[in-house]
């Protein structure tokens, strides 16, 4: 057990930079989703910490100890692979025990911590067996005993679930977790599913093209995105973000406009492009707006699509008399808003309604930098504001 | 739709009754039809390919029993015409098995194959140790000019054997390698001729291209994930290749293993030369060892068939051990990921 520190982390390929300047600072015993799509370097990131490449530039040191220059057998790290990577001219036994032979346990030791890591992965009387007479799910546990076996300082699993089925994946996130707090040990896990991030992690990462957008709490990233990427990507289905821009007396794209004092919004002016952002479950039918005390004023839209989920209904929403703005077809800045509304409410496509947004879940962003303003509108209006995009934070998202 | 149904009816019935073609035609289609048929040629067809590679393969083998069988003095003079028959076919006259003995008696013809299996062995072990690492790093390592040194590599196998012949047999007759017209002198190599060196050199050599082909590509195909995991539990990238890359490779080691071994026992192009005498004290292979019951005077055809079918057994026990390895190890290799 031990806490990990990346600093300056590069990784350079001849054409492309996989891994850009990554700074991590990972507690002792903390579980770290490193998310984001695929090509983003989150794997790359992780090779880096294993010692299977070494980076260009910067120190990569586990709990004080620098092992940028170590091979991956000296660094103290175990890893569960994407695919699942078992020995297949070994059984269970030996697979599991492979780490413990090379560095010469008796043999005691050795039966007893196999003992304990097929108990902990509930894989009892299965050590004879080869991997290729086993099951997809049973193979992962096999692995993530390899990994435990060892009792490593840092675990690293990259996409362990990506390759089992739906329901299995589901059962073995709940398995992670359970072993997380069993062996209190530091997890760095990397997944593009921002379902297994949000409900596993103790903090994200989210990494776009090489770079760490922002590192958080999961409920952290979804409800103040420190910019558009984190906004867009972390969230199913993913944030609205509508283009527009601060004129004098708010924030106004060219379908409706959102009252707020320009004075407060911190690092921008009128005039500004600015995407407004709004989760789909923060738009509420004027009707319902009384579940909300801070609505903001009516909009007039038109049912598009409507996706009924058992729990929820989502709704796509266009505009109306936006003809010319249906035309632009921006990908960032959608002509297209959708709504997640009861799954009793009675709703049919083209119908005409009113919508209002909770204005404590606006989100602003600046379109230069892509950097998230501010979160929440409602106290804009007067002295104070929700939440304030803190300076640090900001500064910490554009490394 | 009643004359139409009737008409279709009536070329039905014609075609039964009065087939089309020739009997090579009607014969054709009804193999084509008749699934039962169809295996039945297809099973006659395998018994004639069997059969005649059995027999022109075997039929040597048989010839060799029937010379060794046969005392000398009867071999150019017997009488070859089967009895009762009367066609000349080669069959044993008489059935001498102390052949068997005798060959021993006058060559040490044990000797001899020591010396094969000396040479065919540490040629082996060379040209797996170095092609293993060879192909591990050509085919699991991704470096500039990688494809360019292969192509080298597989070139340089393509020269014929006989071309090296000369400067190697002078240069390890002891004299010293000079660049020829400048006379410049690289370097005296030291006296092989008559010694195990001066045949596993050259032999190692010619054989290491195949074998860096073979284990490149079997190197190739063990998934990148596996070697990850052997160095994240602790092995250095040449522990990875011995206990896990290696073991799944199983098939290739054993092919390109038997397949020089085997060149090797059988090699005599280059040992004649290298071994200066046909003596067992001078290195000389199996085959010199079967070269020397022939004397100025007589030639015992009998002792050399009997001393071959000797040198043969045991390359057709390894290939049949071998064989078995082979099958085994595909089948459970099994890369699933």
């Amino acid at each position: 057990m031990a806490n990990l520190t990346l600093e300056h982390v590069t990784k350079r390929y001849e054409d492309v930079t996989a891994v850009d300047d990554m700074n991590l600072d990972i507690d002792d015993g903390e579980f770290i989703c490193l998310v984001g799509p695929s090509g983003c370097g989150k794997s790359t990131t992780m090779e880096t910490i294993a010692g299977l490449t070494k980076p260009t530039e910067g120190t990569i040191s586990i709990g004080d100890r620098d092992v940028t220059t170590l091979p991956p057998k000296d660094r103290g790290v175990a890893m569960v692979f994407q695919n699942i990577a078992l020995f297949p001219h070994m059984d269970v036994y030996e697979n599991i025990s492979f780490g413990l032979r090379l560095r010469d346990y008796d043999k005691e030791e050795i039966d007893r911590r196999v003992e304990h890591a097929t108990d902990v992965v509930q894989l009892e009387g299965m050590l004879d067996r080869m991997p290729e007479e086993m099951s997809g799910g049973q193979r992962q546990r096999v692995a993530i005993a390899r990994a435990i076996v060892r009792e490593p300082d840092v675990f690293l699993m990259d996409e362990p679930l990506a390759n089992l089925d739906a329901k299995l994946r589901v059962h073995m996130r709940t398995e992670l977790q359970r072993l997380h707090k069993e062996l209190d040990t530091t997890i760095i896990y990397v997944t593009h599913d921002q379902a297994e991030a949000m409900t596993m992690s103790d903090r994200i990462a989210v990494i776009d093209g090489g770079e760490l957008q922002q590192i958080d709490p999961p409920l952290v990233c979804y409800n103040e995105p420190a910019n558009l990427f984190v906004a867009g990507f972390i969230g199913s289905p993913s944030m609205n973000l509508l283009r527009g821009r601060l004129t004098a007396n708010g924030a106004e794209t060219d379908d409706f406009a959102i009252d707020l004092d320009v004075e407060n919004v911190p690092g921008a002016s009128a005039g500004d492009d600015v995407t407004i952002g709004i989760r789909p479950e923060d738009v509420y039918p004027t009707d319902t707006q009384g579940a909300i005390s801070t609505p903001s004023d009516p909009i007039e839209v038109t049912t598009d699509v409507l996706e009924p989920m058992g729990d929820q209904i989502f709704v796509y929403l266009t505009f109306d008399e936006t003809d010319a703005g249906a035309m632009r077809g921006d990908a960032t800045g959608s002509d297209q808003l959708l709504m997640s509304v009861d799954p009793d409410r009675d709703i049919e496509e083209d119908e005409s309604m009113e919508v209002v947004f909770d204005r404590t879940k606006v989100h602003l962003f600046d379109d230069a930098s892509g950097d998230a303003l501010v979160h929440g509108v409602e106290d804009l209006t007067s002295s104070g504001f929700e939440t304030r995009v803190s300076e640090t934070r900001s500064g910490e998202a554009d490394e | 739709m009643a004359t139409i149904d009737g008409s279709n009816d009536s070329t039905g019935s014609n075609d039964s009754t009065e087939p089309e073609g020739g009997p090579l035609a009607r014969w054709t289609k009804s193999v084509i039809e008749d699934q039962e048929k169809r295996e039945r040629l297809y099973r006659a067809l395998f018994i004639v390919a069997a059969g005649f590679f059995l027999l022109t393969t075997l039929f040597p083998f048989y010839w060799l029993l029937v010379l060794a069988l046969t005392p000398t003095s009867r071999i150019l003079t017997g009488d070859w015409s089967l009895p009762i028959i009367g066609i000349e076919f080669p069959h044993p006259q008489g059935f001498n098995v102390y052949a068997f003995v005798e060959m021993f008696e006058q060559v040490p013809f044990h000797l001899f194959m020591f010396n094969s299996f000396v040479l065919a062995i540490s040629t082996t072990v060379i040209v797996l140790a170095v092609a293993t690492l060879a192909g591990y790093v050509f085919g699991r390592l991704d470096f500039p000019g990688r494809g360019v040194l292969m192509l080298v590599v597989l070139m340089i196998s393509y020269f014929p054997p006989a071309a090296f012949l000369v400067p190697l047999f002078d240069a390890f007759l002891g004299n010293a390698v000079v660049v020829p017209f400048l006379g410049i002198e690289l370097f005296e190599s030291p006296r092989l001729v008559n010694t195990p060196a001066s045949m596993v050199l050259p032999f190692s050599a010619l054989f290491l291209p195949l074998a860096i082909f073979i284990l490149t590509t079997f190197y190739s195909q063990i998934p990148d994930g596996l070697e990850d995991a052997a160095r994240v539990e602790g092995t250095t990238r040449l522990g990875a290749l011995v206990r896990v890359i290696m073991p799944l490779s199983a098939p290739g080691l054993a092919t390109a293993a038997v397949l020089t071994f085997i060149t090797v026992y059988n090699e005599y192009f280059f040992s004649s030369i290298m071994a200066l005498e046909n003596n067992p004290e001078n290195w000389s292979p199996l085959l010199g060892g079967i070269l020397s019951y022939q004397t100025q005077y007589t030639t015992e055809f009998n002792l050399m068939a009997a001393a071959s079918i000797v040198g043969v057994l045991p390359i057709v026990i390894i290939v049949i051990v071998a064989q078995e390895r082979i099958v085994s190890g595909l089948t459970a290799g099994g890369l699933k990921e």
